[in-house]
């Protein structure tokens, strides 16, 4: 559905992008994990077309619609939410949904039904004729992704589609990006945030100053680079203590191991017995961490 | 897209405000202090008076006219008066001519004759004198007849003119006599009336009664000597004071209209509508073809409202077709000026600082504040490098300049110029950023 090689963009001396290569399958939610500046968003403009690369090739869509993101005829396959808001404010939500529908040469009924399912994705319907500026942060959000999809496309980019919102319109506008990936839509997903990639992604690609570090499914980048799961557990008062790890104290133990439930159980197996356990799993943020030798996020971002 | 940004700018109240708001009391303010607030003030007529009889009726005349508070008489003699006229010291000039006391002071024969002139670009002040000349002469013969014993004397006098005149037959002069008697008699009528009602009202006179005249007026020919292309020239063909406030109002709306695209231009890349538009399926200048047009469309719409509503306060504009001409023109010049200035910073803000910047300067040397006309030779000379004035004139040639066909193509073909300079350096730029 989408395949980049060896792109590369550079602006002065500064290289964004540097050889990045990336295959995407139909169906499939590919997320790109990186800090801020990492080059995310220089990819996405890239694979739409906005963004002319100094090197490298892009073949977007399937069958005769496929080509480069320049050519007209694969554009109308794309859509984009970019990161920051795309919308007239001083325009309604239905208003935006039908100027960027028209864009897309959609008119008449058809447009109508497209703007109305639009307008319920976004859960606006009480809101749906009052100008974008009054809206909340989620709800804008929220409305981006759905102007992307007004036209139906069959590939959508997000870049960062959860910045600036609170938790709630999150798990909103993840419980909508999961609706969408039922319907096989293919997705591009760009975020700092390791648990979205978590839970959204089939496959994530790290990324660092313009390269991709690692490309694997969650599971498999965390069994890769991700390193043990950590497992602090508190003895019971009349449990075996003799011959283990790490001893915290006088009723705490603490070791590493790929499979600590598996090992918990060969542990009650001898005999011991505890009154808590505590496992801390590997996640996305100690693989970058392995990876770069950074965390993910600034400390001042959030 | 255009409707999209119209649709945009009508929502944005700022913008709306200086687009058709500004100009509307630019308009309203300049031409109220130009006069042109209904009846140009309330200051009197001034006209040369020239007293050729010099006699007690022809004084009375005088007297009468300075009565009027709409005239303020500037006492000359003939040749003065003329000149006064022709610098434009005086609106007109009434001159009596001798013999006015005796054709004056009796209703038959020959009317008093009166030299009037005025200069002819002031029609409406010649009629207005004419009037006044009629109404001061009706006021003077109904004083006669409240005066039985004054008219006596007049009816005595010419009872002596008809027995001495030889030209007279016996019929004639029987005729004279018998109209005479009856004046008498009527004389004694009012003798009558007075002393019963124990009143001195007179009858109000009629000027136009019967096609009496109460006066010949002569006209004397003053035209005022004024080279048509000097400024007073110029000035000569104003018909309204709003002539000269309207286009320069029609300006200001224009900067605003062009002020407000070029910022819009760069608010959507600083807000990232512009990625929207341009991963959309179609062609680049699709995206800026739809900014110029919403542009050109509002710059139309300024002139044609202003135009409406000069006309309903009296502005006439010359030639409609001209005025087609001079808004398509202006319209083209101002999107060219509308996509340079949008490229000239990055963010909204720079971009709105620095075009308000141009326009302001384009707007004083191009005579939206001051008509370029008023101004030093060295400003008149660097105003035509101002879009502004040529705009300004384009419009003014087509309102009331009365400029022929092939006066119009200079400015128009400038006001073209302009606008493919900045269609092609803005485009060019954009283009170049949008990749």
């Amino acid at each position: 559905m989408l395949e980049a090689k060896q792109l590369v963009k550079r602006y002065g001396t500064l290289t964004a992008v540097d050889g990045l290569s990336a295959s995407i399958q139909a169906g499939e939610t590919f997320g790109l994990l990186g800090p801020n500046g990492a080059g995310k968003s220089t990819t996405i403009g890239m694979l739409v077309g906005l963004i002319e690369p100094d090197d490298g090739e892009i073949s977007v869509g399937s069958g005769a619609d496929q080509g480069p993101p320049n050519l007209e005829a694969v554009r109308k396959n794309i859509g984009i939410a970019p990161q920051s808001l795309s919308l007239y404010e001083t325009l309604t939500a239905r208003e935006n949904l039908d100027f960027f529908g028209r864009l897309y040469n959609l008119s008449g009924n058809h447009l109508k039904q497209r703007i109305d399912w639009a307008i319920e994705f976004s859960g606006l319907e009480d809101r749906q004729n009052d100008r974008v500026e009054t809206f909340s942060g989620g709800m804008k959000r929220r409305l981006n992704i759905a102007v992307a999809m007004i036209h139906e496309p069959t590939i959508l980019l997000l870049d960062e589609p959860t910045v600036g919102v609170d938790p709630q319109s999150r798990n909103h506008i993840f419980e909508r990006i999961e609706a969408l990936q039922k319907q096989g839509l293919t997705i591009l997903y760009t975020t700092h945030y390791m648990e979205e990639a978590q839970r959204l992604c089939d496959r994530v690609a790290i990324m660092d100053q313009g390269k991709i570090l690692a490309c694997n499914s969650v599971d498999g980048l965390l069994a890769k680079h991700g390193g043990q799961a950590v497992v602090t557990a508190t003895f019971n008062a009349d449990s075996k203590r003799d011959g283990l790890g790490i001893v915290i104290g006088e009723n705490q133990i603490r070791f590493e191991d790929h499979d600590p439930i598996q090992k918990l159980q060969e542990l009650r197996n001898d005999g011991y017995i505890f009154d808590s356990i505590q496992i801390a799993n590997s996640d996305l943020e100690a693989v970058f961490l392995k990876l770069t030798g950074r965390e993910l996020r600034d400390q001042s971002s959030s | 897209m255009a409707v999209k940004d119209l649709k945009i700018l009508l929502r944005d109240r700022t913008s709306a405000f200086f687009i058709v708001g500004f100009p509307i009391l630019m308009g309203l303010f300049f031409g109220s202090i130009m006069g042109g607030g209904g009846g140009g003030g309330s200051s009197a007529m001034k006209i040369a008076i020239v007293d050729l009889d010099q006699t007690e009726s022809s004084a009375k005349f005088v007297s009468l006219l300075k009565e009027n508070a709409n005239l303020e008489l500037l006492t000359s003699d003939i040749e003065s008066s003329k000149t006064m006229v022709r610098k434009g010291s005086a609106a007109g000039l009434i001159a009596i001519s001798p013999g006015f006391a005796e054709k004056a002071e009796v209703f038959w024969g020959e009317p008093p004759e009166i030299q009037m002139g005025v200069d002819p670009s002031r029609n409406a002040e010649a009629a207005m004198l004419r009037g006044y000349v009629m109404e001061a002469l009706g006021a003077m013969i109904g004083e006669g007849f409240g005066n039985p014993d004054k008219f006596r004397k007049v009816v005595k006098r010419e009872r002596d003119r008809v027995t001495s005149s030889g030209d007279l037959n016996l019929v004639e002069r029987g005729l004279y006599m018998g109209l005479l008697d009856s004046v008498d008699s009527m004389m004694d009528s009012v003798d009558d009336l007075q002393n019963q009602e124990n009143a001195t009202e007179t009858q109000q006179q009629d000027n136009s009664a019967g096609g009496f005249q109460f006066a010949n007026i002569q006209d004397i020919d003053v035209t005022r000597e004024i080279d048509p292309k000097s400024r007073a020239g110029q000035l000569q063909k104003i018909r309204s004071s709003w002539d000269i406030s309207f286009p320069q109002a029609m300006l200001w709306g224009i900067l605003g209209c062009v002020a407000g695209f070029s910022a819009s231009i760069a608010r959507e890349n600083t807000v990232g509508t512009m990625t929207r538009l341009q991963a959309a399926p179609m062609p680049r200048f699709a995206i800026l073809a739809g900014k110029a047009l919403a542009c050109f469309i509002t710059v139309v719409f300024v002139i044609a409202m202003m135009t409406l509503l000069g006309y309903f306060l009296g502005m006439r504009p010359g030639n409609y077709a001209f005025l087609v001409i001079a808004s398509l023109a202006v319209a083209m010049c101002f999107v060219g000026i509308m996509m340079s200035l949008s490229v000239v910073g990055k963010t909204e803000q720079s971009v709105s600082g620095i075009g308000w910047m141009a326009n302001m300067v384009m707007a004083m040397f191009g005579g939206c504040m001051i008509p370029v006309m008023f101004m030093p030779n060295w400003i008149r000379s660097v105003s035509v490098l101002s879009p502004v004035r040529w705009a300004i004139t384009a419009i003014e040639g087509a309102i009331w300049r009365d400029f022929s066909f092939n006066e119009m193509l200079l400015p128009c073909g400038i006001l073209i110029l302009f606008g493919l300079g900045g269609l092609v350096i803005g485009t060019t730029i954009l283009s170049k950023r949008l990749k």
